[in-house]
């Protein structure tokens, strides 16, 4: 029996070219390979027609998929190599590294001595004690010794380049580590490492008893040299791991698709490739990998316009060559790669390579995985409804119209509003640009992360409804204000979720009934009454709702003289708004009574004196366009509120108040443009500038149209008693064709 | 010691030259005095296997060298392109020393640059006698160089008139200038090549066509990327200078050296070294050349005039020279920073009242 073992660098191209040819050189009958114990079972499952990478596999914690890492593979990951080897010839491949429940569990641990930590200390003895002496990347040294910059083109010259015998590069690989090891070159993840390896032995051991004739290891070359040693020595070993962890954790692991740019990302879920694209191009094309990468530039350019001739390809390749040898390299790498672009193609010009860049190197694209690989049933929910609709998970970000009187348009509609309600940030409502409330226009963007925040969230549920439904209920109770209660409430109903509907509506029965702030209140009554209104629409039961809003509505009319009392200015505003908005409401909810009551409140706070003067005019204007106030009384309010004897400043934020949102008034009453006219014209020369400033803010919020219009009034000047009686006897008014329209104006009206 | 106020790269570091040649071992192109790997040491500095110490001569990003040492050896020309004062001119002329040992085949680009600068001109009394011949003709450096296979500079190239910089197309293409009035052309012997410097400030006066552009590889020579090489730059250059001009002072204290570089930094990037502070910047480029050359201005009033150490005096009216070009907006700007950046800073106290004193 013999075992090799092939230190490799994760995702280098060259490893993977050296891997591929040392297993078909050996022959082996096993296959280890780093990773958790857990995925040995989802490397059975790989099929090189429909596994599409770049893939990851994820491991989650079942209980918690909160807690969970990826192990992301490329076409040219040394890992991806061995496992599509040992599927074709038959080779059992099995995953040889500490178990992910055990890391989960220590990660765990460390959190919650953190945590302690932070609870009994101060928060700075925590901080102090993190920053470590910085551990300097191992390879870093031989770099150096070299006389390269840094480990990565060391590696690339020593290891990746070089397509001699894979049995001496792998020899070669282990020597060099080992002698970085002998000498006591720490790495990083030192005492993460110390376990892993111990456990990595532990399987080796176990896998040796099995009576295998070759055994080949595919591991990070940094682990080699300590699986080579001593595989007896097992006691040792065992000391080590009793520092880990046994407790059972449900572990599950899946095979989801990954991308390019997620490869790229140095940190988090990324595998720190910074140019994918070139390393595929390396991985797939078999020779002359320079040029056709030069001619794949090219044409990149030349599809943007820019002139690029064979001359530029040629050139460009000669000056890398000349490059290379200037600099003692054997072969043209990427940077030099780069360099000549730059110099040659670009002259000079960064700005230029961004192109490459992004169409090249980084080459978004996306995996694929069958759908016979196991699921998190939420996420197989959510992918049977991503079928039925045919929509793609698709990384460019494409654009979906609906048409809500369609029926499956309008499931469609439901299912992104669930997803939103989910937190899954795959769909984005935008504004439909025509009009009319049947049509709604989606934005879809699809990320690999978001399935992990689907499988996340599959504790909540096993279809995206339930799920949805849970989540808005758990939302639910920790609202503790009605205008957000409302607005979730809002999001509900066109997700269809009844159950989460009457949880809410309960919620905001509870809250109405415990809260005192007549400003919660009062932006949440405008979406309720919306809802009431039109919510039947949707075939939700909401007749509940109504007695919610009665109930509100009352209180905010007790309530609301007294928050109105001495506010400030910016308050002030916000109640008005306010105030317009529930008025808006009040019309619309039609209810007589009810509507009468928030007229005797608004008169209550049109007359108490407390009351900033944008309010009391806003009042004013409201009770007499609803015929409350007689038109008599609204003269002499205005008449009043304009005299002199007012503060200039508080006049301007009465008529701001009287005026704002509504020009119609003093297009069409001519009285109230009489008052207002003259009052214009009494003012002293610099009240009037002084309050210039204040009616100009009153009159910008017209439509230009109206501007227009009262302008032209205004030339005009005082509207005579002349004018009035012109308008109403209208010389061509032909009485008898009008009255013709009548009975068919009733008609239409149901009168 | 020559009376030549300024020598040429080749004769003032002929010492290192040598040095390099007699280390040199790696293979070297066609006419060509040293391999390219010991023209970028050349340039880089370094110390040799001997202990002999090579001065920097560019200080920076050693790839740019590389890239425009690389680029010598393909048949393409290379063009070195930045703004006024990145060490265009000092590294074309050292790259020229160090590969041909002969940096004098310079063409100095100008509105005024004819054909007849580039190609050939003629000896009018010798072509009224004689007729066309070769007697008759007066060769330029680009010529020169071709014969004997060295490198031709060509000194601002975007000022050169577009019609007069295509006279290059041929050259550079062909390896060859035709001489149609002797029916006959001179080819260029291996080894030749043309290193052209442009200024990006003068991008779009006379943009090189693109037949041109494509026969030139282009490196953009950065302005100092940290205020630490760039005070590097400006002292290793002030010492040789002081070396050169023979002058009675002692090299300036670091500390002015770093005040210098530090005001020149801030008023180019328009922001204080701390990140904190906007400042305008003026219309003058602001370069490293002007810093050097306000520490040398500084130098040779204190060795004249004062006691012969740098002090803020002796720089206040060489620093004003060097960022009030535009009388109105520039000073200005000057005077905000001054006002502004100069005077809170406790220790800068000399440097503000000595600029005060000249302030206009």
């Amino acid at each position: 029996m013999s075992v090799h073992i092939l230190g490799i660098r994760h995702h280098g191209v060259g490893s993977a070219k050296q891997v591929q040819k040392e297993l078909e050189r050996l022959q082996p009958d096993l296959i280890l390979v780093e990773g958790p114990p857990e995925v040995s079972e989802l490397f059975k499952m790989v099929d090189q027609k429909t596994f599409k990478p770049p893939l990851a596999l994820l491991v989650y914690n079942t209980m918690d998929p909160k807690q969970s890492s990826f192990y992301p593979f490329a076409s040219y990951s040394p890992e991806w190599v061995t496992i599509n080897y040992g599927q074709q010839n038959n080779v059992e491949v099995r995953a040889m590294d500490l178990p992910a429940a055990a890391s989960f569990l220590m990660q765990k641990k460390k959190e919650e001595e953190l945590l302690k930590k932070l609870e009994e200390n101060e928060l700075e003895d925590v901080l102090e004690e993190e920053p470590k002496a910085p551990i300097t990347d191992p390879l870093g040294y031989l770099a150096k010794a070299a006389g390269y910059s840094n480990s990565e083109e060391w590696w690339d010259q020593q290891f990746e380049q070089n397509s001699g015998s894979s049995e001496e590069h792998f020899e070669a690989v282990m020597y060099a580590m080992e002698a970085l090891r002998e000498e006591g070159i720490p790495s990083t993840m030192e005492a993460e490492n110390e376990i892993r390896e111990a456990y990595m032995r532990n399987i080796i051991r176990e896998a040796k008893n099995e009576m295998h004739h070759t055994i080949a290891i595919v591991c990070g070359a940094w682990h080699g040299p300590a699986l080579k040693d001593d595989f007896s020595d097992s006691k040792k070993d065992n000391k080590i791991l009793k520092t880990v962890p046994k407790r059972k954790l449900k572990i599950s692991a899946t095979w989801i698709p990954w991308t390019n740019s997620r490869l790229s990302y140095a940190s988090g879920y990324g595998a720190g490739i910074t140019s994918p694209g070139w390393y595929e191009h390396q991985w797939k094309t078999k020779k002359d990998v320079e040029i056709s990468w030069l001619t794949k530039v090219a044409n990149t350019y030349r599809k943007k316009d820019i002139d690029m001739s064979t001359a530029h390809i040629m050139e460009a390749y000669k000056l890398a060559v000349a490059l290379a040898t200037l600099r003692g390299h054997s072969f043209v790498n990427k940077q030099t790669l780069d360099e000549a672009v730059l110099s040659v193609m670009c002259m000079g010009d960064e700005i230029k390579m961004e192109l490459i860049k992004e169409k090249l190197v980084l080459a978004e694209k996306i995996g694929e995985v069958p759908d016979s690989v196991p699921k998190v049933p939420l996420q197989e929910d959510f992918e049977k409804w991503v079928k039925k609709f045919r929509l793609k998970l698709n990384t460019l970000a494409k654009e979906v119209k609906l048409d809500l009187r369609k029926e499956n348009d309008l499931n469609k509609s439901i299912f992104f509003h669930r997803l939103e309600l989910l937190e899954v940030p795959w769909a984005k409502k935008t504004h439909a640009t025509s009009k009319g409330t049947f049509k709604e226009l989606w934005l879809l963007d699809w990320e690999p992360e978001i399935m992990v925040k689907i499988i996340e969230h599959a504790y909540l549920g096993n279809s995206i409804e339930t799920a949805t439904q849970s989540k808005v209920i758990e939302d639910g109770k920790q609202i503790n204000e009605i205008s957000n209660a409302a607005s979730l409430l809002k999001a509900c109903i066109p997700a269809e979720l009844f159950k989460a509907i009457e949880f809410i509506l309960d919620r905001i029965n509870e809250l109405s009934a415990i809260s005192s702030d007549v400003k919660d209140l009062m932006s949440a009554l405008p979406q309720l009454v919306d809802l009431s209104r039109y919510g039947n629409v949707r075939k939700s039961d909401l007749t509940v709702l109504s007695n919610i809003v009665d109930n509100l509505l009352i209180k905010v009319y007790i309530n609301l003289p007294n928050a109105c009392y001495q506010l400030d200015e910016e308050n002030s505003n916000k109640m008005f708004k306010l105030i317009l908005d529930v008025n808006n409401a009040v019309r619309i909810y039609q209810d007589k009574e009810l509507t009468a009551q928030w007229y005797q409140a608004l008169h209550k706070v049109m007359q108490s004196s407390g009351v900033h003067a944008i309010i009391r005019g806003c009042t004013c204007r409201l009770l007499s366009d609803a015929q409350f106030l007689t038109q008599e009384v609204t003269e002499k309010e205005i008449s009043t509120n304009l005299s002199v004897g007012n503060p200039p400043q508080e006049v301007a934020s009465w008529i701001e108040g009287f005026l704002r949102g509504n020009a119609s008034i003093l297009i069409y009453d001519n009285h109230l443009w009489n008052l207002l006219y003259t009052w214009v014209g009494s003012l002293a020369k610099d009240i009037f500038i002084e309050m210039l400033p204040m009616l100009r803010r009153a009159f910008s919020q017209f439509e230009p149209e109206d501007r227009l219009q009262i302008g032209q009034k205004a030339k005009r000047g005082l509207v005579t008693s002349d004018a009035f009686t012109d308008n109403n006897e209208d010389s061509d008014f032909d009485t008898e064709r009008a009255s013709q329209i009548l009975p068919v104006l009733s008609e239409l009206m149901g009168i | 010691m020559s009376t030549v106020l300024r020598q040429h790269a080749e004769q003032q570091f002929a010492e290192e030259l040598e040095a390099l040649k007699s280390q040199d071992k790696a293979h070297r192109p066609t006419n060509w005095e040293l391999s390219p790997q010991a023209v970028v040491k050349y340039l880089m500095g370094g110390k040799l296997d001997n202990g002999f110490e090579i001065t920097p001569k560019y200080i920076g990003n050693q790839r740019l060298m590389e890239i425009a040492v690389a680029t010598l050896t393909t048949d393409r020309a290379l063009l070195l392109y930045g703004i006024p004062g990145t060490a265009k001119s000092w590294v074309s002329e050292h790259i020229t020393a160090a590969v041909t040992g002969d940096s004098t085949m310079l063409i100095q680009g100008t509105a005024g640059t004819s054909e007849e600068a580039i190609r050939y001109g003629w000896n009018y009394a010798k072509l009224l006698a004689e007729g066309p011949t070769e007697g008759a003709l007066v060769e330029t450096p680009m010529m020169r160089a071709m014969k004997n296979g060295k490198i031709a500079r060509i000194e601002e190239l975007t000022r050169i008139p577009s019609d007069v910089q295509d006279t290059l197309l041929t050259v550079l293409s062909e390896k060859a200038m035709p001489i149609p009035e002797l029916n006959t052309e001179i080819q260029a012997v291996g080894g030749f090549n043309i290193i052209a410097t442009a200024n990006n400030r003068d991008k779009g006066v006379n943009e090189l066509s693109s037949a041109l552009k494509r026969r030139f590889n282009t490196v953009i020579l950065p302005v100092p990327a940290t205020a630490k090489e760039e005070i590097n730059i400006v002292q290793s250059r002030v010492s040789s200078s002081i070396k050169a001009l023979g002058l009675p002072a002692a090299e300036p204290t670091l500390k002015e050296i770093q005040r210098v570089v530090s005001i020149f930094r801030e008023l180019r990037n328009g922001v204080t070294e701390d990140g904190r502070t906007k400042i305008k910047t003026p219309t003058s480029t602001v370069s490293t050349a002007e810093a050097i050359s306000v520490v040398n201005n500084g130098l040779s009033l204190a060795a004249h005039f004062g006691d012969g150490t740098l002090n803020a005096h002796d720089i206040a009216s060489g620093l004003i020279g060097a960022i009030v070009k535009d009388p109105v907006q520039d000073a200005t700007v000057w005077n905000e920073y001054l006002e502004v950046i100069v005077k809170p800073r406790k220790e800068w106290s000399d440097i503000y009242r000595a600029c005060k004193e000249l302030s206009f």
